[in-house]
């Protein structure tokens, strides 16, 4: 009894309140462990379980039929046929969507939507209550991927492109849906051609692996004008008048137009049909580092686009900014860059009015048995600006392809708008004259169907040359249907 | 009395045993009858046990559940991996529940724990030195004897001895020097302290030459939480705490092996082949089975390289989910918990420190080793407690617990009561 009379009280020893504190740190390091892994299921894991180093991806293929992916028409863009060994993977269409569907290789792993969309590629989303979606043998069948993109305009955008890098771009504004999403240079993704061809593609200085479409990074040249000009739109310069000389002197540093051409007084419209740099440069410096700043970031620069397959943010990399940088900013040079989805996102953004659509092009996936597993509907990324901003810009658009530096892009009967751009590179920076075509379109102007961006590496060309019959050809045959 | 017994917390143990030997015998044909028979044993096996440390109020009663539990998972998962090292892992779980009673009664019989310092840090000094003389390199640790086959890690036997020669110092401070050189109370203190200090380091020196790095940052750790607890002097355990950053630094560039487990727990993708291997097939493993886990017998734990020993929890949350994991870590807080509670309920300062030095000992080493398979910490290959396979630690783990619940029992015998929880935990009245 003397025993338990001493237990009376909290603690008997000041030892004890340290013994808790033991306790106290061990609980927040088994905690820390919890919480860790919570983290790791929630946040890590979908980034790394594809890696083609993890072996227990092929386990599911072993049983599984992978599933196939086809184009909004129903055209089977990847398969997996039964031959001699086994199912293999196939791409009918060789390289024409490597930098899209990617591919699915024991030895490199997995990329773009063969990666991203794996577990319905496998069927492994229905669960494990699924007793259906097998053949006689036992074997599972994979959910087949259906894209809004269009095979025929796939085709065509990769012939117009050629052997010339670049990509194209074209998507519907007003939903969102990717209708053609081309890179050059592309490869062939089937197994046999990967293996054959790997150790020169990756030690080839083209960067034949980088997907330029989505992620491939380019200064956005005079098509950053169209931005710019909401800015201005929206700051009260609808009517400004200026007088252009060729060149204008702005801290010292010279901005001309192409040619030095002086076009004398032009207000914005004309502005943008010719693509006058001495009229954007200045209003750049008038609107002034803060509503730059917000223009691209409403324009969403600087921010991760969601999409099926990995996008490079674009960029807006400025610290702070002088008089040159604005000016620089205002005419599409300087340290901006873009992707070339970004841009036709800017685009059908303007033909949206103000919208700009989330961009996607996995339609819907759907079970062997026919069962819809997953629907995509359109939805709005951001509201960027008024119906009446957008709708000026519009009319100062379909004014380039009208009468100003876009006219080959002009389809007849049709209403087309876009902006043409050249855009400074390394090269030109050495004075050679390879700067890099960028075009943007949509058409009909007055209900947008299409939008297109073409972007045409060191052409040495302008954009209105080169790049503006890509983008006609595409709207032409889109329009055609 | 086995009736009688359905309300009692192990029904739980025998029902989860129950379900999951009945997995393992349906889940592959041609069915293995062995395992319904070896279930049979280790469900006896546990009840047993169970109902025996019960009935003759051995002492805490919940300490062996939670183990048996733990002992369950990792046996079912060792033979779900490989059948042969399986039944292997159940003649150790007999083997340290025998020992688990011998030492249990011998601890309780022998008076003079408390008084062989030097004995202890002789023997391991001694058990050291045999391993670095007759080691063999097993995994890349020189810390194995293999005597005709039968292979020994002799540092999981140390683990003990190191625990009783700090909770001996602890007690007795004056231990550590021979009487003829006291002259002042005071000075004997701060030289024993150095003295202490320089064991200490010779443990860790020991450890760091067989490359066992999670065992020497364990007996650090331990070191410095007994000095925390028992040793009021902050600035000695700051001192400590320097030497051993200081060390740990110089260990990071003098040692190219050191180095290697911060690059690879940092950036293991950068070399997935070769010496992030491991760890990445580890994260696969975990982040495959998802909260839920694939299910017995469905995963590919198989890929992991280790994963019967030190990775054996990858595998757990493949097949059985990270809520599987999570319970695993939930049970060792259990166990670290009822240590705990042992140790404040212990007047007797001897056999608190050895009962915080054994509930340490678990509850670290298994942070260590999760944190290191899971990377939230630089990996160590160390053993996890009463589930990883293997012979030295399965054992030595049972007979510290043995000693836990033979404090346990000493300790409770102080209030009177031990079989009845309800009063037990009224401290605070």
């Amino acid at each position: 009894m003397k025993g338990a009379f001493r237990m009376k009280g909290a603690f008997r020893m000041k030892e004890d309140r340290k013994v808790i504190h033991i306790l106290i740190v061990m609980s927040v390091l088994f905690l820390s462990l919890v919480v860790y892994l919570t983290y790791f299921e929630l946040f890590v894991k979908d980034r790394i379980i594809t890696n083609s180093y993890n072996q227990r991806q092929w386990e599911a293929e072993e049983d599984t039929i992978r599933g196939r992916i086809l184009d909004k028409n129903g055209i089977v863009l990847a398969d997996s046929p039964k031959t001699e060994d086994g199912w293999k993977r196939t791409y009918p269409h060789g390289s024409l969507y490597s930098h899209v569907i990617g591919y699915n290789s024991r030895t490199y792993g997995k990329s773009m939507l063969e990666a991203s969309y794996n577990d319905y590629l496998l069927g492994s989303e229905r669960g494990i209550f699924d007793f259906g979606n097998r053949d006689e043998s036992g074997m599972r069948y994979g959910d087949d991927v259906y894209l809004t993109l269009d095979h025929e305009l796939q085709k065509l955008a990769s012939q117009l492109l050629g052997d010339r890098n670049g990509a194209v771009v074209a998507m519907n504004p007003k939903t969102g849906e990717i209708l053609a999403l081309v890179s050059k240079p592309a490869f062939d993704p089937n197994e046999d051609k990967l293996s054959a061809n790997w150790q020169a593609m990756v030690e080839s200085e083209d960067a034949i692996f980088l997907p330029r479409a989505t992620q491939g990074l380019y200064t956005p040249g005079s098509t950053y004008k169209t931005v710019i000009s909401a800015g201005a739109l929206e700051n009260g310069m609808e009517d400004l008048v200026i007088e252009d000389k060729g060149t204008v002197t702005i801290d010292g540093k010279p901005f001309s137009n192409t040619g030095k051409k002086a076009y004398g007084k032009i207000d914005m419209k004309k502005a943008l049909a010719v693509s006058s740099n001495v009229f954007f440069s200045q209003v750049g410096v008038e609107l002034g580092e803060n509503v730059l700043r917000s223009l691209a970031d409403r324009f969403g620069l600087g921010k991760d686009i969601p999409f099926e397959i990995p996008v490079t943010k674009s960029r807006f990399p400025y610290d702070s900014m002088g008089k040159t940088d604005m000016a620089s900013v205002a005419i599409g040079q300087g340290k901006l860059q873009v992707t070339p989805l970004h841009m036709a996102m800017i685009t059908s953004c303007i033909a949206n009015n103000g919208v700009m659509m989330k961009p996607y092009m996995v339609s819907r996936v759907v079970s062997h048995d026919g069962d819809e597993i997953k629907v995509t509907e359109p939805s709005v990324l951001y509201n960027v600006m008024s119906t009446q901003t957008a709708g000026a810009i519009k009319l100062m658009m379909r004014e380039v392809v009208k009468s100003g530096t876009g006219k080959s892009a002009a389809i007849e009967g049709v209403n087309v708008a876009g902006k043409t751009g050249s855009a400074e590179n390394e090269l030109t920076a050495e004075g050679e004259a390879k700067n890099h075509a960028w075009f943007i379109s949509f058409a009909p102007v007055e209900n947008p169907k299409i939008a297109v961006a073409v972007i045409l590496e060191y052409s040495g060309t302008t954009g209105g040359g080169s790049a503006a019959p890509i983008a006609r050809e595409l709207m032409k045959a889109y329009l055609k249907k | 009395m086995l009736i009688a017994s359905y309300k009692r917390p192990v029904s739980l143990v025998v029902l989860a045993d129950i379900l999951a030997f009945g997995l393992l015998f349906f889940y592959r044909e041609p069915h293995d009858f062995y395992i319904l028979g070896v279930g049979l044993l280790i469900i006896t096996l546990i009840a047993g046990t169970y109902l025996f440390i019960v009935k003759k109020e051995l002492g805490d009663e919940y300490l062996f559940l939670i183990v048996s539990m733990l002992a369950s998972v990792g046996f079912i998962m060792i033979y779900r991996l490989n059948r042969g090292l399986g039944f292997k892992q159940i003649v150790w779980f007999s083997g340290g529940i025998v020992l688990f009673f011998l030492s249990y009664f011998i601890y309780i019989r022998i008076k003079i724990w408390n008084k062989l310092m030097y004995a202890y840090a002789f023997a391991s000094f001694g058990l050291f030195l045999v391993t670095l003389v007759f080691g063999s390199n097993i995994k890349g640790s020189t810390n194995w004897i293999v005597i005709k086959g039968f292979s020994f890690q002799p540092s999981e036997l140390i683990k003990i001895l190191f625990i009783f020669t700090l909770a001996c110092y602890l007690t007795h401070s004056e231990q550590i020097f021979l009487n003829a050189l006291t002259l002042k109370l005071k000075q004997i203190k701060i030289k024993g302290r150095i003295a202490l200090m320089a064991i200490v380091y010779m443990f860790m020196g020991f450890l760091v030459m067989q490359r066992d790095w999670g065992t020497a940052l364990l007996f650090f750790i331990i070191y410095i939480t007994m000095m925390y607890v028992f040793d009021a002097d902050m600035k000695f355990l700051l001192l400590n705490v320097i030497i051993a950053a200081l060390g740990g630094t110089a260990g990071y560039f003098a040692l190219y092996h050191i180095r290697v487990r911060v690059v690879t727990w940092l950036n293991p993708w950068a070399d997935i082949a070769g010496k992030g291997y491991q760890i990445t097939q580890s994260l696969f493993a975990i982040g495959s089975g998802g909260f839920f886990g694939t299910g017995l017998g469905m995963g590919r734990p198989d890929y992991i390289p280790e994963v019967t020993t030190d990775f054996i929890f990858s595998a757990i949350c493949e097949e059985m989910g990270i809520f599987g994991g999570v319970a695993v870590i939930l049970l060792y807080f259990l166990l670290a918990y009822r240590g705990i509670k042992i140790v404040l309920k212990t007047g007797d300062t001897f056999k608190k420190a050895v009962a915080l030095g054994i509930t340490c000992m678990f509850g670290f080493q298994t942070f260590i080793i999760i944190g290191g398979v899971i990377k939230l910490i630089p990996l160590t290959g160390i053993t996890l407690p009463f589930i990883s396979y293997g012979g030295s630690s399965l054992t030595t783990s049972f007979i510290q617990l043995g000693i836990l619940e033979a404090v346990s029992r000493e300790g409770g015998q102080d209030e009177g009561s031990i079989s009845d929880e309800g009063s037990i935990s009224d401290e605070g009245r």
